[in-house]
């Protein structure tokens, strides 16, 4: 593939791009390129990568499954531009960049891509041939949220594409089933799972979870192992005696992994039997009914727009876990351990 | 942007003003979504009722009368067609009014209305390429 640093990407050409990107990716021999495969539920996935800090972060956040599932092969190819005859990844023209219109374009090609325009981080990915691309300037050049969870896009378009969700939530459980935990930013949704997890209680993850509805009930299954907390929420629970002291993150959060924290508290996975909608309270925790609507509000709107494309076929599969599980306020106590005290209690009684 | 001049034909079926805009029922109670901008809707119980009526191709007419609260059913009309969440359809027969729905609209306990979520919109339709501010990037909006 032959480009110029003049040349740039417009909506109009952005399928054939990603189509030479990925033509690309299939034709590098070797490249000095690492392979890593790990099984995920639902999803065996082979990374080829240069060494690296995307590589390291694919090696650490990534949870492997032992659960025996119908599993589809992804491969996804990570080029350094510059290197080995790879081309620098281009930029972006004049045309208006609309993810939602790229989305229609894209999947037009048989394709799904996003850029990330400051760094140049391109990523298309053919979901028929089973094969993603994404194309970095350089070795550290990725989103600063990547390392948290690599790949996301890439899992997000596979997954999506055989009915089930990444889905941007925090769960908690006991003996095999567990609550959702929806809610924006500042809601209480990781601390909550922190407090859970502290208290004897399991996840399959804070952040972003896998979500599937189709077999008459809602499973979460782990895919990453980031928990994330702020330095007044790390300093009011204890994590730093825990595990020590490390870097904030590009949110300014501490970031570490479940079992860091808990060394078995990753759940394979979890029978979803509530939806909580956590809310930063006082005294003792308290569950009280939710609406559906109210539930749909707090897990749909961010779970799609941090997720490129499928907008529609996402509030549908939102619309359709709200309809089958019931919903529930959860006032939160000041105490961790009668917070998880209160949750595994409901967990342990049934949903109502 | 909404328009200060829609005028309600009471007698043609409306229907979404776009394929962007999508809903879903839950037990009657209904959440909207504009999948292009990302806004989404809440409706009261009556608003409900009526956006359930209207999807199911009744005219605005046929539901003046039921409970009430029907006669702010042209107002609420036009407050949806304002959101661009509806158009009028007159290339459409109207279709009778579902029983359901009319028993729902005579039992609303709460006048028509719509509360907008728009906590996303602005990321949901900004271009993150010539929408950011410079110095900060993605995902901060550009300001006019």
């Amino acid at each position: 593939m032959r480009t110029s640093q003049h040349q740039a990407v417009e909506p109009s050409t952005i399928g054939r791009y990603g189509r030479a990107l990925l033509d690309l990716a299939g034709s590098v021999p070797g490249h000095g390129l690492i392979e890593v495969d790990i099984r995920l539920p639902f999803l065996d996935l082979r990374v080829r990568a240069p060494e690296g800090p995307m590589l390291d972060a694919v090696r650490s956040a990534l949870l492997p499954s032992t659960l025996d599932l119908p599993s589809k092969a992804v491969e996804v190819i990570v080029l350094h531009g510059g290197r080995d005859g790879v081309p620098k990844p281009l930029g972006w023209g004049q045309g208006a960049y609309v993810p939602h219109r790229i989305s229609a374009e894209l999947r037009a090609a048989g394709l799904q891509g996003s850029l990330f325009h400051d760094l140049r981080f391109w990523q298309f990915i053919d979901l028929a041939a089973g094969r993603g691309v994404q194309l970095m300037a350089a070795p550290e050049a990725f989103p600063p949220w990547e390392p948290g969870a690599p790949l996301r896009a890439f899992l997000h378009w596979a997954y999506a594409d055989r009915g089930f969700r990444l889905t941007h939530a925090g769960t908690l459980g006991h003996n095999g089933r567990g609550v959702l935990l929806a809610g924006s930013g500042g809601s209480g949704k990781s601390g909550t799972v922190l407090a859970g997890l502290l208290n004897g209680l399991k996840s399959v993850g804070d952040d972003y979870v896998l979500l599937e509805a189709d077999r008459g009930g809602v499973r979460a299954f782990p895919v990453f192992s980031t928990l994330k907390q702020d330095p007044a929420g790390f300093g009011r629970l204890g994590l730093a005696s825990r595990i020590g002291p490390r870097p904030l993150n590009w949110q300014g959060k501490h970031q570490f992994g479940i079992r860091e924290l808990a060394a078995d508290g990753v759940a394979e996975d979890l029978d979803i039997v509530a939806i909580f909608l956590p809310r930063i309270g006082s005294g003792s925790t308290r569950i009280t009914p939710a609406s559906p609507r109210e539930a749909l509000l707090a897990l749909a709107p961010s779970a799609l727009y941090q997720m490129p494309g499928e907008r529609e076929s996402g509030f549908r599969f939102f619309s359709g876990v709200v309809n089958s599980l019931p919903a529930y306020h959860l006032g939160l106590g000041t105490d961790p351990a009668e917070i998880a005290g209160a949750i595994s209690a409901f967990i342990e009684a049934g949903a109502p | 942007m909404p328009s200060a001049d829609v005028i309600v034909d009471l007698l043609v079926p409306y229907a979404p003003a776009s394929p962007d805009i999508a809903h879903e029922s839950f037990d009657g109670d209904v959440v909207v979504v504009d999948l292009a901008n990302g806004k989404y809707y809440s409706f009261s119980d009556s608003g409900s009722a009526i956006w359930l009526a209207l999807a199911g191709a009744a005219a605005p007419g046929d539901l003046i009368g039921l409970g009430v609260f029907a006669d702010a059913v042209p107002e609420f009309v036009r407050r949806l067609c304002e959101y661009q969440l509806i158009a009028a359809r007159p290339d459409l027969a109207p279709a009778p009014l579902d029983g359901a729905v009319a028993e729902r609209l005579r039992s609303c306990s709460e006048g028509p209305d719509v509360t907008v979520f728009d906590d996303m919109a602005d990321l949901f339709i900004a271009d993150p390429i010539h929408d950011v501010d410079e110095p900060s990037g993605w995902p901060v909006v550009k300001q006019d």
